[in-house]
């Protein structure tokens, strides 16, 4: 059993996604998964589509990686429209099976409620994918940095986020060989009852736990020799600068939003 | 020992230092270094001697408990105790790199990862991409500049945490254990590294277990259970042989050589350096050559195996799939067929990224091939329910086994594998304590696993496996990490664990080992490259096709053809005792010439 995580690893390129101001990104793309709840017509979640999929293919990263990002969600999405098509009992009857009513309304909130989500993770995706680990953190930083006036670590927090998208892939590779260990052990946790597949799981997770402490300590030795001491001294090396596309990315998003609304209206 | 004669101010300075974890493991005891600018210095000692806490201090992460510390010059620790904004001063001007590349690597991006540390040190914006460049050119990963460090080999992200530490432009530079975790090439890689800053006349303090490294220091340390037992040069250091061995240490090849040789009366200086030797040898068997009686060929005639091998691949194949957001790559294994006879010891090699670690999972029945077939201890593994028989049936150590444990005591670590194979509860415990007793931890049961050294968590993890009485064992670079006490002790296990009629398989970085091995199966991106016993596949005839695929020689074999491009035949023996037998020989027959 391999992890294969790719979640949000950033892809290179140079595309108009790319070159924008991180902090211009975040909270561009804040907007765009917010506005995502106003949807409520098949219009408004065609024109979210649309918008959608433009930003994929404007951000010169293959269809693939994004997909891939899609992926561990889908599940949850399935889930979330199997309960909206069985719960929601507004609207004309559709199907009526014993106690169960598949409604007009439920049928369109299963598919709404979730088409709509792709929409916003699609919008999260792209800024992991078109952002570097350092250019978020910068960009969390400058956000968060209200924070740090009133005494909260917004910097910190903005470091801490980074180095759990680095680490990501170093436990996913971890926690596939410690399962592939305890496996060749007779610990079963692919297969099995669920009492064994519960049980099977402990030797993993404390393994992995060790290992990550271990990481811990690696980490915070390394952060120590390289210096780091937190925000305040730093310099950057491509130091945050607003460019005009930036006024034009706000400029986008405040007409995606007001159109979105109007579509609503209609 | 004298303290080299320097006349100008040391940069770092320990004067008595003594230094004591929290339980009461003194790490330093009464330690005393000074180390001149430019100097290179390399530190040796077995586990557990206080090497990576005498790193700690020098590049300003530990303080002491006692004695005197001058970093970079500043006092940071003296009678008035620490100094913290000396040590803060200090530390902008020292570099730390140590085993581990993944934890030192903090972004997703080679180029920013280099750029981290100047950051912190606030270095001016415009300044900072120049840096970034030039450590990079000069530790060879121009072309990597955007590359994301966790597709890259392990090598070359120990050559990126290195452009890290030296782009904050460091007055020292500590290396700890930098070449643990990585392949013959990737440690040449950075002793490559390290020579040109050596040059540049950085001073580099380079902490390791491998003895050759050593060779090319100015002066070396030897630490032992936290006291500096033996300092000088190379030369001094390794004449102090006895000494070394009884530290768990071991000399370097050439000097283990001329030591052979004159235990066999063969009349050579003592010595390190490699010409030095090569040239001995040749003036006294000048007369050899021709004779050739001497020569003495490594092989071991097969006996014939009547058993079903222990493993047979015919045409096996698999590739990780291309769906997960990865790169299209070439398959991880294509077409490769070799077979293990039973009772055998097999090596596998190859270097990163040449189905090494995939041919393992498979062999243990973790994945199906995805064509051709695979055949182990009889079963098929192509069907899951079949694959299931294995797990327990062919043991297997992960690279870095101790990651595996998870229990309180080491008795139900071992314990975990038996227990899930549905065994009365006597056959379990028999099998555990033949185990720990196999692997030398009798006495240890109720130990906890994780404040074991890091030599007997290895033991403890692989006491785990045999407990289970595999008949087939895989090994994931089992000797990795380990020190050279520790690197002989679990090849001893093996041995007594191959004499037990165990199939072993291992995955190896050493050519020496696999030397050792019945036979030698050679991977090359994905395919099959060679196989056979060793004496086939380590020859004069396939050298060049393994340094193509960045894999190498035996050291012996190594300095046979060396020699032979003098004009000395010696054959192709394949270990220190061949050799130094074929050379007696072989002087002795030029003896008889005069």
């Amino acid at each position: 059993m391999a992890f294969r995580i790719s979640l949000g690893r950033y892809v290179p390129a140079n595309s108009a996604l790319h070159r924008l101001d991180p902090r211009t990104k975040l909270i561009c793309g804040l907007a765009l998964m917010v506005s995502v709840f106003f949807i409520r017509t098949p219009l408004q979640l065609a024109f979210g589509w649309v918008v959608a999929l433009a930003l994929v293919a404007l951000s010169k990263v293959p269809a693939g990686k994004v997909l891939a990002s899609l992926r561990p969600v889908i599940v949850v999405l399935l889930a979330l429209s199997v309960f909206n098509l069985l719960l929601v009992n507004t609207g004309e009857v559709l199907v009526a099976l014993g106690p169960l009513h598949i409604t007009s309304d439920g049928l369109w909130a299963a598919v709404n409620y979730s088409l709509r989500l792709v929409v916003a993770v699609v919008a999260a995706t792209l800024i992991l994918l078109t952002t570097t680990p350092t250019q978020l953190t910068d960009a969390f930083d400058a956000l968060l940095s209200p924070l740090s006036r009133v005494g909260l670590p917004g910097h910190e927090i903005a470091m801490v986020f980074s180095l759990m998208l680095r680490f990501i892939p170093t436990i996913a590779d971890e926690a596939s060989a410690i399962v592939d260990a305890q496996t060749a052990r007779g610990g079963a946790l692919a297969e099995g009852t669920l009492i064994g597949r519960v049980r099977a799981i402990v030797p993993v997770i404390v393994a992995l736990l060790a290992s990550s402490l271990r990481h811990a300590n690696g980490l915070s030795r390394a952060l120590d020799a390289r210096c780091y001491e937190g925000g305040t001294a730093r310099s950057h090396w491509h130091p945050l600068q607003l460019h005009a596309r930036d006024g034009v990315a706000v400029a986008f998003t405040c007409v995606y939003v007001a159109v979105l609304l109007v579509l609503g209206s209609l | 020992m004298p303290a080299p004669s320097s006349t100008t101010t040391p940069i770092v300075s320990l004067e008595h230092v003594t230094l004591r974890y929290e339980h009461g493991v003194t790490a330093l005891d009464d330690v005393s270094v000074s180390i001149a600018e430019g100097e290179r210095i390399c530190v040796l000692g077995p586990n557990g001697s206080g090497k990576s806490t005498l790193a700690s201090v020098v590049c300003g992460l530990l303080a002491p408990d006692e004695g005197a510390v001058q970093l970079v010059g500043h006092e940071v620790f003296g009678e008035r105790g620490i100094d913290f904004e000396a040590y803060r001063q200090a530390r902008r001007q020292l570099g730390l790199v140590f085993q581990n590349p993944d934890d030192q690597i903090v972004t997703s991006v080679v180029e920013e990862d280099v750029a981290f540390g100047p950051e912190n040190l606030g270095v001016p914006s415009e300044q900072i991409g120049p840096r970034v460049e030039r450590e990079l050119h000069r530790v060879a990963l121009d072309r990597y500049a955007k590359a994301d460090p966790s597709r890259l080999s392990g090598g070359q992200k120990q050559r990126v945490a290195i452009a890290g530490a030296l782009a904050m432009e460091p007055r020292v530079l500590v290396l700890d254990e930098p070449g643990a975790l990585l392949d013959v090439r990737g440690r040449r890689g950075i002793m490559h590294v390290m020579d040109k800053l050596q040059a540049a006349g950085t001073t580099i303090v380079h902490v390791t277990h491998f003895m050759e490294e050593a060779l090319a220091a100015d002066r070396v340390l030897v630490l032992s259970k936290g006291r500096l037992v033996l300092q000088g040069t190379p030369r001094e250091v390794f004449a102090h042989g006895d000494e070394l061995s009884a530290l768990g240490l071991e000399e370097p090849f050439t000097a283990r050589l001329s030591e052979a040789l004159r235990d066999r009366g063969v009349c050579v200086p003592w010595t390190i350096d490699e010409g030095e030797l090569a040239e001995a040898i040749a003036s006294l068997a000048t007369h050899a050559s021709k004779a050739d009686a001497a020569r003495i060929t490594e092989s071991r005639a097969a006996a014939p195996n009547q058993d079903a091998p222990a493993v047979l691949a015919d045409g096996l194949c698999y590739s990780y799939g291309a769906t997960d957001g990865r790169e299209e790559r070439h398959p991880a294994l294509d077409h490769v067929s070799f077979a293990i006879p039973a009772r055998s010891t097999a090596a596998i090699v190859g270097q990163t990224g040449s189905g090494k670690s995939t041919l393992l999972r498979l062999l243990c029945a973790l994945e199906g091939p995805d064509a051709g077939r695979l055949v182990v201890s009889g079963i098929e593994t192509s069907n899951r329910r079949q694959r299931r028989l294995l797990h327990g049936r062919v043991g297997y150590v992960m690279q870095h086994p101790e990651r595996q444990l998870f229990a309180e005591t080491v008795w139900e670590d071992v314990a975990y594998g038996p227990g899930n194979m549905h065994l009365d509860a006597a056959e379990v415990e028999r099998r555990c304590r033949e185990a720990l007793a196999l692997v030398g931890l009798t006495g240890r049961e109720q130990s906890s696993p994780f404040h074991l050294s890091g030599g007997l968590q290895r033991l403890c993890a692989l006491a785990g496996i045999l407990a289970m009485e595999p008949t087939i064992l895989v090994l994931d670079e089992p000797t990795a990490g380990l020190d050279p006490h520790g690197r002989a002790q679990l090849r001893q296990i093996l041995d007594r664990i191959s004499d037990h009629g165990v199939t072993v398989v291992q995955v190896t970085h050493s050519m020496d080992d696999a030397a050792l091995a019945d036979q030698v199966i050679v991977l090359n991106e994905g395919t099959l490259l060679m196989q056979g016993a060793p004496y086939e596949v380590f020859a004069p005839t396939t050298e060049q096709a393994l340094r193509d695929s960045g894999l190498g020689l035996p050291e012996a074999l190594s300095w046979a053809l060396r020699l032979a491009a003098q004009g000395m035949h010696v054959g192709t023996p394949l270990t220190l005792e061949t050799l130094a037998d074929a050379l007696q020989a072989a002087c002795e027959g030029g003896a008889h010439g005069l």
